[in-house]
């Protein structure tokens, strides 16, 4: 067994495992009869139908050759990522400037040449801008200093 | 007569002040975000979902719309001046419409595209204006049956007009389908695929999902990419072209109007697609055509009409049948919902003022965007030197705030960052992400459409086929899918959307 279209190999695996969690999680729900559609019926079904999408593509990339995968960068992607969660739980108890300058602060960071200096005046620059339009003008209720005040 | 009064209604909501202002905010963001390249109108009009809940529904529409076509104008001024496209339906125009700035001709080359794409867009919007009514006519009689086979063939269609691996795509359309449909059963009141959480039980957020994909894991895809210089050419000069250059151009704006409109109404197809037909049928019948691809202005003026006008024709499916063509017509179907209005052919007789409001602010958004566009031309190529390190962030920032905002509920915002690990690794993998989109917002629809189908047929998976309009849906969208499987048909594809 050798893999010749990696890409192809991988979007297959990862269909498959989400036709498989789907499948496992339908079987739960009552299928119904094809006249009167269970909860289980349809998603059983395009479960199925991912599952066969998975396996001719696993399948193919052993056979035909394709590219390869590119090189996943885990850094960028994984401080954005944090930068979102830390959004979420400041948000609430903290309000909008704090977490609002955290995640942009964060965010910043992920790109190769951000400047400390440069990001900061950015966030203090984006927080104003969003208490101004969203919470002043729009009225989106979002809290802007920590509920304690 | 009908169609006037229609036209009245519609001018009457359009021309509101508050009305104009939101077509001005569309149309001026549009631009905006056409000329940067980086960020484009599928992630803004996602960010901007949260604020459109708080406005009207024609307010929504109109600001929404006025940004995809919008970015339409904006992203030539980018090709022109940079040889980037601002937007991935400028492509083309990077070729002959860079090589006119290098020789110093930008300023008829940013003003035969805006001509352009101001008399496409017009012809455009007088097509939906005749062409809606008597389709959504049609679309009133659909039974369950058909509704489901459109949307098959609806999704095939998207798949087959779509860059990249079709089989992918496929996957992609199920994935989609099976995360629409996850929440609480309408009819069972079981809830689905909520692994839990309580906060699944309304499904997974639309808005946050797109800008999971389009706004936060785009952000981490571009950031691995080294950032491309802004070069901007020299002097703009006289932006209106000679009356030679308007003789030269006449044909070639018609035929990317006519085309453009065509493949606009295309499921799968709107801006992008017309603007690469335009300019390959234009090399294929332009005389003579030696000068294409040194500054030929043919090949400027005829991908900006066809990409104007296919982004207006776009919006004929998702108004008349409910159907989206691109996600940036997913978006509006979304936002639309969350009004409690579910697109279709009903939409027209029931809510006439969205309707012809919409069409009305399309005429006065394209007028606006000539305004804008030519006179602010240098205002736009100082947008051009923000870098993306700045851009970014905020990005990131307005998705969280819009993620929230929604429902005003945290655990959206980590669904966001759930997608978001999610959508990068679809973009590694060349999944696109558009049919997955397409797929979430026509799950529940294609569900129901089944269900009551066979519960009418008593369970007959026949009845597909018996109804003649249901099985010419599901034969177009065989036949559509045979044809990107035959070999020699799939490199011809392949070459045009290439190209």
């Amino acid at each position: 067994m050798h893999i010749r279209a990696p890409k192809d190999f991988w979007s297959g695996i990862m269909f498959l495992a989400f036709a498989a969690t789907a499948m496992i999680a339908a079987h739960g729900y009552s299928l119904g009869s094809a006249g009167k559609m269970g909860p289980g019926y349809f998603p059983m079904m395009l479960g199925g139908a991912l599952a066969l999408i998975g396996i001719i593509l696993v399948a193919r990339s052993l056979v035909l050759t394709g590219e390869t995968v590119g090189r996943i960068h885990v850094a960028p992607l994984a401080i954005i990522t944090v930068g979102v969660v830390l959004f979420g739980v400041m948000l609430e108890p903290l309000g909008l400037v704090a977490a609002l300058i955290a995640v942009t602060l964060v965010a910043a960071y992920a790109g190769r040449e951000s400047h400390p200096l440069e990001a900061a005046v950015l966030a203090a620059a984006l927080a104003a801008f969003s208490v101004g339009v969203f919470v002043i003008a729009l009225r989106l209720p979002l809290p802007i200093w920590p509920s304690i005040f | 007569m009908e169609m006037l009064s229609n036209l009245a209604v519609g001018f009457s909501v359009a021309l509101t002040v508050q009305n104009i202002l939101y077509c001005f905010t569309g149309v001026l963001l549009g631009t905006m975000v056409g000329v940067l390249p980086g960020i484009g109108p599928v992630t803004t009009v996602a960010m901007l979902l949260p604020i459109s809940f708080t406005l009207p529904p024609e307010s929504a529409l109109i600001l929404l719309a006025g940004i995809y076509y919008g970015a339409q104008y904006g992203g030539s001024t980018t090709a022109i001046l940079v040889n980037i496209p601002g937007e991935a339906s400028s492509v083309v125009t990077t070729i002959d419409g860079h090589q006119m700035a290098r020789q110093g001709r930008a300023g008829p080359a940013l003003g035969i595209a805006a001509i352009g794409s101001f008399f496409a867009g017009s012809v455009a919007t007088l097509l939906i204006c005749f062409a809606a009514p008597p389709l959504a006519a049609i679309a009133l009689n659909f039974g369950p049956a058909e509704y489901f086979s459109l949307m098959v063939c609806g999704l095939i269609a998207a798949i087959v007009l779509a860059r990249g691996s079709v089989i992918k795509a496929i996957g992609m359309v199920i994935l989609g389908l099976l995360l629409g449909i996850a929440g609480t059963d309408v009819n069972s009141g079981i809830r689905r695929f909520t692994f839990g959480f309580q906060d699944m039980a309304d499904g997974i957020e639309f808005v946050a999902l797109s800008m999971a994909i389009y706004g936060i894991a785009e952000c981490a895809y571009n950031l691995e990419r080294k950032a491309e210089e802004a070069d901007v050419t020299g002097t703009i000069g006289n932006v209106w072209p000679s009356l030679t250059d308007i003789r030269h151009c006449t044909p070639a704006v018609l035929r990317g109007t006519v085309l453009g409109s065509l493949l606009g109404v295309l499921p799968g197809g709107g801006a992008l697609l017309a603007a690469f037909g335009a300019y390959t049928l234009e090399k294929k019948v332009a005389k003579p055509p030696r000068s294409f691809g040194d500054g030929d202005i043919r090949g400027v003026a005829a991908p900006e009409s066809a990409n104007n006008a296919g982004a207006q024709t776009s919006f004929i499916p998702m108004l008349t049948l409910g159907i989206p063509s691109n996600p940036t017509m997913a978006m509006m179907i979304g936002a639309l919902m969350i009004h409690g209005i579910s697109p279709g052919p009903r939409v027209m007789t029931e809510r006439p003022e969205l309707f012809w409001g919409l069409i009305a602010s399309m005429w006065i958004g394209n007028l606006l965007l000539v305004v804008l566009n030519l006179p602010l031309v240098g205002m736009w190529v100082k947008l051009l030197r923000i870098p993306y390190r700045l851009l970014f962030p905020a990005i990131v920032g307005f998705c969280c705030i819009g993620a929230y905002t929604v429902n005003s509920n945290i655990f959206d915002v980590y669904v966001m960052a759930f997608f978001a690990i999610f959508g990068y690794l679809c973009l590694k993998l060349d999944c696109e992400p558009a049919p997955l989109i397409l797929g979430f917002v026509l799950g529940p629809l294609m569900e129901e459409n089944l269900r009551r189908a066979l519960l009418l047929s008593r369970g007959d998976l026949m009845v597909l086929i018996e109804e003649p309009l249901s099985l010419i849906f599901l034969i177009a969208a065989a036949v559509l899918l045979l044809v990107v499987a035959a070999p020699a048909i799939r490199q011809k594809r392949e070459e045009a959307l290439q190209e």
